[in-house]
């Protein structure tokens, strides 16, 4: 096969599968597969966003749970006060995730390496502490808030949810692809590569960390708040979960952290692996198999440290250079 | 009103986590120094600690003082191990060791939790050991024994390793990869060797941390994350790599958190925290106590 021809194959062959996902639903499948796609889409999109700045400039943030929470909150409190679709005002929960991004960011951005990490960690622990002390008819305090359900049968909700979930992936890692191909991009690799070196060639490095996190926690607040109206309910414990901020970096880094395909296939295999644990063994117990995910989470991770996508890489590259070997013998 | 009893009261409980928190973020802050990995399973080793601790004296009637001589060369053993088994091969493989580690040792959280729960259920478990109710009159103050044998042990065990860093051969071997591998390399150390030490010496360290706090409060395997969280706390507000910041850095959080408990809702506390830590990483960004 000639290389033309790979390259057609390389960019149809995904958008054959995303076009075979979004018809997925009209065949009627059955309604846990559904489920499983919204979640699905949903971590690869997190996680995705949260790569543009994690991955690209390497300010690893575990406080990307905040930005999912304030979408959340935003569009949950427009809808119970003002009956706003939460269709349209997850774009209003991404900007004030956006805002607030901008905000802690020109502080926490001056940090460097664990120090960074770690002060967004403890910036993801203590938003829901302010949330759950606002006042209780704001935020509904310790029991959380209520959303109406739309008025469609389940599996029409669900259809709805999945498609748009699909759509935000999509999205994201578009514009995850796009960062990391243009100049931008090129920009934040230079700072993770060497942030002094990349002043002195003329990098803004302010300006690009901060824009990257700005974007980042805008997507993020964004999903936040499709997810807040999937689940009908908001409580600071699931939506500004701890869990969530380390989840995403982890398939990030497990898929490959440097790469825009990487959140995306490290997302896909945690997802579909957690779901065959939990349930293809039925009778397997709950702590049983969050033990083999450990295990295996360590397993991949010792093996392929740099991502999955570069193992995957690494292994093409190589059967490509044989099969050209091949070619020049005969 | 609050009398000075309680402020007083405070003080001394500050003293007592603080202690616990000094010596539980000491080894996390030694492995991120020498290797740069970010060990997310710190905490869940200083729960192994507890949990032996308990065993060894629901079932064998073992004194948690004498448990000591078990957990620490256990926990000794499995710091090399996770050193040659885990960390090394995955090191060997990559340029990026911090970010690699972190997957690593979330994964490695997630056995040892679960673990944990398998092994002894999710239930909260409180150490009834011979020195359980009995308290001692400091004026008019009353403080529990435990807590006293807990800020002992802590107190001791810190001593220790800050003399083992700064006046034996290894500690200083250990000081020096820390500051510049390649030249602790070319100066003829044992990169290797120390670099086993401190594995062995940070999880050593995590245990004793867990049998102190077991002595205080009771534990559940979830417990480990809020741990960790204080964890991070301490050993970044005293600067990642100085056994007397994390000291500081450890009463400095152990006070707020039990002084800020007379004043303030329990939720605020971690608020204060936080937004603390924001403001001395803001001034000083890399900790308080990191030239």
């Amino acid at each position: 096969m000639n290389k033309k021809n790979l390259n057609i194959l390389k960019t149809a062959i995904p958008w054959a599968v995303i076009l075979l996902l979004f018809v997925f639903p009209f065949f009627k499948p059955d309604i846990f597969f559904l489920s499983v796609g919204v979640i699905l889409f949903m971590y690869i999109a997190l996680s995705s966003s949260w790569n543009i700045i994690g991955g690209y400039s390497g300010y690893m943030s575990f406080g990307h749970g905040a930005f999912f929470g304030i979408g959340a909150y935003t569009v949950a409190l427009l809808l119970i006060e003002f009956g706003y679709s939460p269709f349209i005002t997850c774009v209003l929960g991404g900007l004030l995730a956006a805002v607030f991004a901008l905000i802690v960011g020109y502080p926490v951005l001056r940090l460097k390496g664990p120090y960074f990490s770690l002060a967004t960690l403890c910036l993801g622990l203590a938003v829901p502490v302010v949330v759950i002390n606002m006042p209780n008819e704001l935020t509904g305090g310790a029991t959380g808030l209520f959303m109406p359900l739309l008025p469609v049968d389940i599996f029409v909700n669900r259809t709805i949810f999945y498609e748009i979930m699909l759509a935000l992936a999509v999205i994201a890692t578009l514009i995850s692809r796009w960062a990391l191909q243009s100049k931008f991009g090129l920009g934040l690799n230079a700072i993770r590569e060497n942030e002094s070196t990349a002043e002195t060639i003329g990098v803004d490095s302010t300006r690009l960390k901060i824009t990257a996190f700005v974007l980042s926690a805008f997507l993020v607040g964004v999903i936040g708040g499709i997810f807040a109206y999937y689940r009908t309910y908001v409580h600071t414990t699931t939506v500004f979960d701890v869990n969530l901020s380390i989840m995403i970096v982890v398939m990030a880094l497990l898929g490959g952290a440097a790469t825009w395909q990487g959140p995306v296939l490290g997302a896909t295999i945690l997802i579909i692996i957690d779901q065959i644990l939990i349930s293809a063994f039925p009778g397997l117990p709950a702590e049983l198999s969050r033990l083999i995910y450990g295990l295996i989470l360590v397993l991949v991770i010792m093996f392929m440290p740099k991502g999955i996508i570069h193992f995957v890489n690494v292994w093409l590259r190589s059967r490509a250079s044989a099969a050209g070997a091949e070619e020049v013998q005969k | 009103m609050l009398s000075w009893y309680e402020i007083a009261h405070g003080l001394i409980g500050g003293i007592f986590v603080g202690a616990a928190y000094a010596l539980l973020s000491a080894g996390f802050s030694l492995t991120w120094g020498v290797t740069r990995v970010i060990n997310l399973a710190h905490a869940a080793f200083a729960l192994l600690g507890s949990y032996i601790t308990l065993t060894l004296l629901e079932m064998a009637g073992i004194d948690p003082l004498v448990s000591i001589v078990f957990i620490v060369p256990l926990l000794f053993l499995l710091g090399l191990g996770l050193h040659y088994f885990l960390i090394k091969p995955t090191a060997k493989r990559t340029r990026d060791i911090t970010g690699a580690s972190m997957v690593l040792c979330f994964g490695l959280y997630i056995i040892i939790e679960n673990l944990l729960v398998i092994m002894f259920k999710s239930d909260d478990r409180v150490l009834h050991s011979r020195y359980s109710d009995i308290s001692l009159a400091i004026g008019p103050i009353s403080v529990a024994l435990t807590s006293i044998i807990s800020l002992a042990i802590a107190a001791v065990s810190l001593v220790i390793i800050y003399f083992f860093l700064n006046r034996t051969y290894t500690g200083k071997a250990v000081r020096a990869v820390w500051q510049d591998r390649e030249g602790a390399m070319l100066s003829g150390i044992n990169v290797e060797g120390v670099t086993a030490i401190t594995y062995g010496l940070s999880l050593a360290t995590a245990g004793v941390a867990g049998l102190c706090l077991v002595l205080m409060y009771s534990v559940t395997p979830f417990i480990g994350f809020s741990w960790l969280v204080f964890v991070f706390l301490v050993a970044i507000m005293g600067g990642l790599g100085s056994i007397l910041g994390v000291t500081v850095g450890g009463l400095i959080v152990g006070l707020i958190v039990s002084l800020g408990s007379v004043f303030i809702p329990l939720a605020y506390i971690n608020l204060v925290l936080f937004v603390l830590l924001i403001i001395v990483l803001l001034i000083k960004p890399s900790g308080l106590f990191r030239r």
